[in-house]
């Protein structure tokens, strides 16, 4: 228990504000592979009994009844529950600077963002305060914050892990995913929260691995596609180069590095069809916020102008403007063009990615352009490649729903940048492999950001 | 170009309000999302099928009829705002 | 000027389940409220829909009786609206695969059949009962949750009457095959009529909507006054108008509760959280062929078999229970006419006026078929069975015992009887000279005496006949 009270001082004296909720520990006397193992939670976990907010304000006053499958699979092997997490409101942003309470700043940095979604997961495990957070990822919520705050993040494969109690975001895009500060532990994770879940009929029944005894770093053979069109669309020459070292590195220890490229106008859409379906999927979601079983009532003089006041106050400004175009994107006359066109779509990349890890073992790039973006930074031009491309091609792992980790890849300006793999379905033994590999080749390995 | 009537119609749709900016700023931001709309256009999508889930393999999973799992009155009406003689209560206030 | 009727039904039926649609809550039927609910029922945040195997079984009972083809793949989508009864925000339907689709269903209306097509059948989910009092609404999430099926006909009605045989028809059979209690009055099964009225040979006119029927009576009610309403309209040159309207019991008319302007947008799209549920061709089959008797089918025994008229055929297949109960007694006796008339006039009537329901009666079908044996025989009489054997049999007592201990044989020994007659007659000058004197009511009178002393007991046919001929004996002296 020293090792979790002392967490828990820790997450009392976060600097980052990533910290929603402080969960006074409770000694759990299950054995298992979280012996002992302070756990930190995104804040859109059900917890029985303890407020589960998704940082947005109409969940202020919401106490789960209940607790999230993989809340009961952490406390099954051990693990103790200290603490729930900033993030962006209902998990709808990449910045973390759309929580109710605030932005969550990146602990290299404090002028610097933590990423979003799950920004607070990932500032508490870059600042030392445990060793594994739960987050979830809709479109890179895990991936992007571990590369700006210099950890591992890990989506595992649709169905892998339940979404059973995770406050729904887009359901055919929500994965449960986890950071950790090396990738031992990130296989160990896996195999706690992984496994067949009858509350989820999306939960997969293929068996679990284990994945910590099978890791292994010998990429000898190993096919690795370079993402050119990420490549092509970055222009910072430090990551470029942190990215090419890392390859050499690679092709040192024997692994078949090729640069492979898909249609650009096809991955040009890559952030448009993620924008439209988790927009149109969330507004249907969550409906059910309406203030009237749960969360915060407003006054009205019928049943309709409650749940509209209650709306109206309980969702940010960022929240409204997306559902209104997820109700747009819905509306029986724009459907066609606007939903099921990118459902379409969807189909198309995941198709194009099939066939290229059908050939090899995984597809890698720089998680991002640049470090973690100032807290005041300046606006990227949404039509840029560098954004639609460079910036948001992680959302692969989402349409496809094949599991993606980022690993640290190197520094500029002391800030950390990751680099992304994305492997086939179920293949998770696969990417800790390689994801071991790059550990290896950087020597970036349980980075902790000198908090003063 | 987007117009304020329709944009305030999306919102009330899913039941709530948009201020006078946002109205504004969601007008502006449609302008973006226009040109990406134009990107999804260049795609050819004909004879593809929407994708509505990440894997399209059935299942064969169906729930037995048990009961497994029943809350109590208590817990279920543990976050209502409002609550009387066991019911969720939708309490209307006369101005 | 005379119109062409156009009638389609909708109906939605709760079917007979343990748990939820969704969730493995139990379904409920006037229990406390919000004690039959999970975080699943309430929808709270990141639950997640699991599907009833029960429930798609019973829907696939529908399909085979009503005869549709049956989708094995299940899919299901969600239909998005805002509605404090429906705690998601969207309730998860099949609108674009529906379970069953192209069935029909045969009904008969004034001796001639007309077969109805049957759209689809599509499984679905119930929404939470609200209570409006005062300045409040009282939400009860019992119901939510709860299977349904939705019942779409092609518009092949034209007239009330055929309505009504519609609707009674199916419900007859979703009786006996067991997959709801469909009951109108409770909610159980709930009724909207779609109706217009158009010239012959011109297009469909304005359709108008009639929701929440609650009984069959109502249906045929209901449609009767929207045709004359309609046709008044249509009549002054006008134009019907596009609404959804209820029934009002007491005036016997339709009201409007709101005109449909565009319609609703559902924004309807496949649910996320359910993928594709491939049914077993084995599966689907054993459901199919085990599916009961149908009510048509057992109509045609019923005549056939057992000579039974109209109106006895029609309390069966209205009430299972009885119908089941007949089936029991014929197993022990072939006297199907008269077990089916004790089965309607008196175990009906001492049921009602004991309020003892047919399930949970203690009769024994064997015991029932042994009093009518020994009526016929004459060992007691119709009236000792009517009025003492079967309130015994009725809690469970066995015929014979009854019989023995009541004493109730009938006594048919002449020799026996003509004692008692004679000393009835010696006791009664007058009824003689009554008689003869040609008032034969003066032979019920004595009739009566006999009764008396023998306690019920004299075979009657019997005991009347000894009278008469004694009584000859006396004036003829
Ligand atoms: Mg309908
Ligand atoms: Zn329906």
């Amino acid at each position: 228990m020293e090792k979790i009270y002392k967490a828990f001082e820790k997450a009392k004296n976060d600097k980052c504000n990533a910290i929603v909720t402080l969960v006074e520990p409770k000694e759990n006397l299950n054995k298992g592979k979280l012996s002992g193992e302070p756990i930190i939670l995104k804040d859109n976990i059900s917890t029985k009994g303890i407020r589960t907010t998704a940082s947005s304000k109409i969940l202020d006053n919401y106490y789960p009844i209940f607790d999230a499958t993989v809340v009961e699979k952490i406390k099954a092997e051990g693990g103790v529950i200290i603490g729930k997490a900033s993030m962006d409101e209902l998990a709808m942003g990449g910045t973390n600077l759309a929580a109710y309470t605030g932005p969550v700043l990146n602990p290299w940095d404090y002028k610097r963002m933590s990423g979003g979604s799950s920004g607070g997961s990932a500032a508490a495990v870059a600042s030392g305060i445990v060793s594994f957070a739960i987050g979830s990822d809709t479109g890179d919520s895990v991936r992007k914050p571990a590369s700006f705050c210099g950890i591992v993040g890990v989506k595992p494969t649709y169905g892998r892990i339940s979404r059973y109690g995770v406050v729904a975001y887009a359901s055919s895009l929500d994965h449960v995913g986890y950071f950790t500060r090396n990738v031992k532990d990130a296989s160990l994770m896996l195999e706690v929260l992984a496994g067949r879940d009858d509350k989820d009929m999306t939960s997969s029944f293929k068996e679990v691995k284990e994945y910590s005894k099978l890791l292994n770093s010998d990429v000898k053979g190993k096919k690795i596609a370079v993402f050119k069109n990420v490549i092509d669309s970055l222009d910072n020459e430090n990551t470029l180069n942190l990215f090419n070292d890392l390859l050499n590195k690679l092709k040192e220890k024997g692994a078949i590095i090729e640069e492979v490229s898909f249609d650009n106008d096809l991955m040009r859409t890559l952030f448009p069809v993620y924008f439209i379906i988790a927009n149109c999927e969330a507004t249907s979601n969550h409906s059910n916020l309406d203030g009237l079983r749960f969360g915060v009532s407003e006054d009205g003089d019928d049943t309709r102008e409650v749940v509209i006041n209650s709306r109206t106050k309980g969702f940010g400004s960022l929240i409204r403007k997306r559902f209104v175009i997820g109700s747009f994107g819905l509306h029986e006359e724009n459907q066609e063009k606007v939903f099921k066109k990118a459902q379409r779509i969807r189909r198309l990349i995941v198709e194009e990615v099939k066939k290229c890890l059908e050939e090899y073992d995984c597809l890698i790039a720089p998680a991002s352009n640049d470090i973690a973006p100032l807290l005041e930074g300046n606006k990227i031009d949404e039509l840029s490649d560098k954004y639609l491309i460079a910036e948001n091609h992680m959302v692969i792992g989402n349409f496809t729903g094949y599991p993606s980790m980022t690993v640290p890849m190197g520094f500029e300006k002391g800030c950390p940048i990751g680099v992304n793999i994305t492997c086939k379905a179920f293949d998770e033994e696969n990417m800790f492999n390689i994801g071991l590999a790059i550990e290896e080749s950087t020597g970036l390995k349980d980075l902790v950001a000198k908090v003063d | 170009m987007i117009e304020k009537e329709y944009i305030k119609e999306l919102a009330h749709e899913l039941m709530f309000d948009l201020s006078e900016e946002e109205v504004v700023e969601i007008q502006k931001e449609y302008e973006t999302f226009s040109k990406q709309l134009e990107l999804l256009e260049k795609i050819d999508t004909k004879d593809v099928k929407p994708m509505p889930y990440p894997f399209e393999n059935e299942t064969n999973y169906l729930r037995e009829d048990v009961v497994t799992h029943v809350i109590t009155q208590e817990d279920a009406l543990r976050n209502a705002s409002y609550s009387k003689e066991g019911h969720f209560v939708v309490h209307k206030v006369v101005k | 000027m005379n119109y062409e009727v156009v009638i389609g039904i909708e109906i939605h039926c709760e079917l007979k389940t343990k748990t939820k649609m969704f969730s493995g809550s139990p379904t409920s039927f006037n229990e406390p409220a919000n004690t039959c609910v999970n975080e699943i029922d309430l929808a709270f945040p990141g639950t997640l829909p699991t599907v009833n195997k029960e429930a798609v079984r019973k829907g696939i009972m529908a399909c085979a009786a009503f005869n549709l083809e049956i989708d094995t793949l299940l899919k299901f989508d969600r239909k998005n609206y805002y509605y404090s009864d429906l705690p998601k925000g969207f309730q998860i339907t099949q609108q674009f695969h529906p379970l069953g689709k192209n069935g029909y269903v045969d009904i008969e209306v004034d001796g001639n059949t007309k077969r109805i097509g049957i759209n689809r059948i599509h499984l679905e989910e119930d929404t939470a009962k609200q209570f409006h009092i005062d300045d409040e609404t009282l939400i009860d999430f019992n119901r939510a949750g709860t299977p349904l099926i939705e019942i779409v006909s092609d518009p092949d009605m034209s007239s009330g009457s055929e309505a009504s045989a519609y609707v009674e028809t199916l419900r007859q059979t979703l009786l006996y095959i067991g997959v709801s209690d469909v009951k109108m009055e409770e909610g159980s099964m709930r009724c909207d009529v779609n109706i217009s009225l158009n010239k012959p040979n011109e297009p469909y006119g304005t359709k108008v909507e009639i929701k929440n029927l609650n009984s069959i009576s109502n249906v045929a009610r209901a449609i009767d006054y929207e045709i004359k309403r309609q046709s008044e309209i249509l009549d002054k040159g006008e134009k019907v108008i596009s609404s959804t309207r209820r029934f009002d019991e007491s005036s016997r008319t339709t009201i409007e509760m709101r005109r449909k302007e565009g319609g609703v947008d559902y924004k309807f799209f496949p649910d996320p959280n359910i993928v594709p549920i491939r049914l077993s061709d084995d599966w689907v089959k054993e459901i199919v062929n085990s599916l009961p008797e149908l009510p048509s089918e057992r109509k045609k025994r019923y005549k056939n078999d057992y000579g039974l008229n109209d109106n006895e055929i029609n309390v069966y297949l209205g009430n299972r229970d009885l119908a089941e109960l007949f089936e029991e007694c014929m197993k022990y006796g072939d006297k199907a006419r008269s077990i089916s008339n004790w089965l309607i006039t008196d175990v009906l009537a001492w049921l009602s006026k004991n309020n003892v329901e047919i399930k949970n009666s203690e009769l024994k079908p064997k015991e029932l078929v042994r009093m009518i044996e020994l009526i016929e025989e004459k060992v007691i009489s119709s009236t000792q069975g009517k009025d003492i054997v079967l309130d015994g049999i009725m809690k469970g007592e066995l015929t014979e015992d009854i019989i023995n201990e009541k004493g109730l044989k009938q006594v048919s020994d002449e020799g026996m009887l003509l004692e008692v007659i004679n000393k009835v007659l010696d006791e009664q000058p007058q009824s003689i000279v009554d008689y003869a004197n040609g008032k034969d009511r003066a032979v019920k009178f004595l009739m009566g005496q006999v009764m008396k002393k023998t306690r019920g007991q004299a075979n009657p046919s019997l005991a009347n006949k000894l009278i008469v001929e004694e009584l000859a004996k006396r004036i003829n002296k």
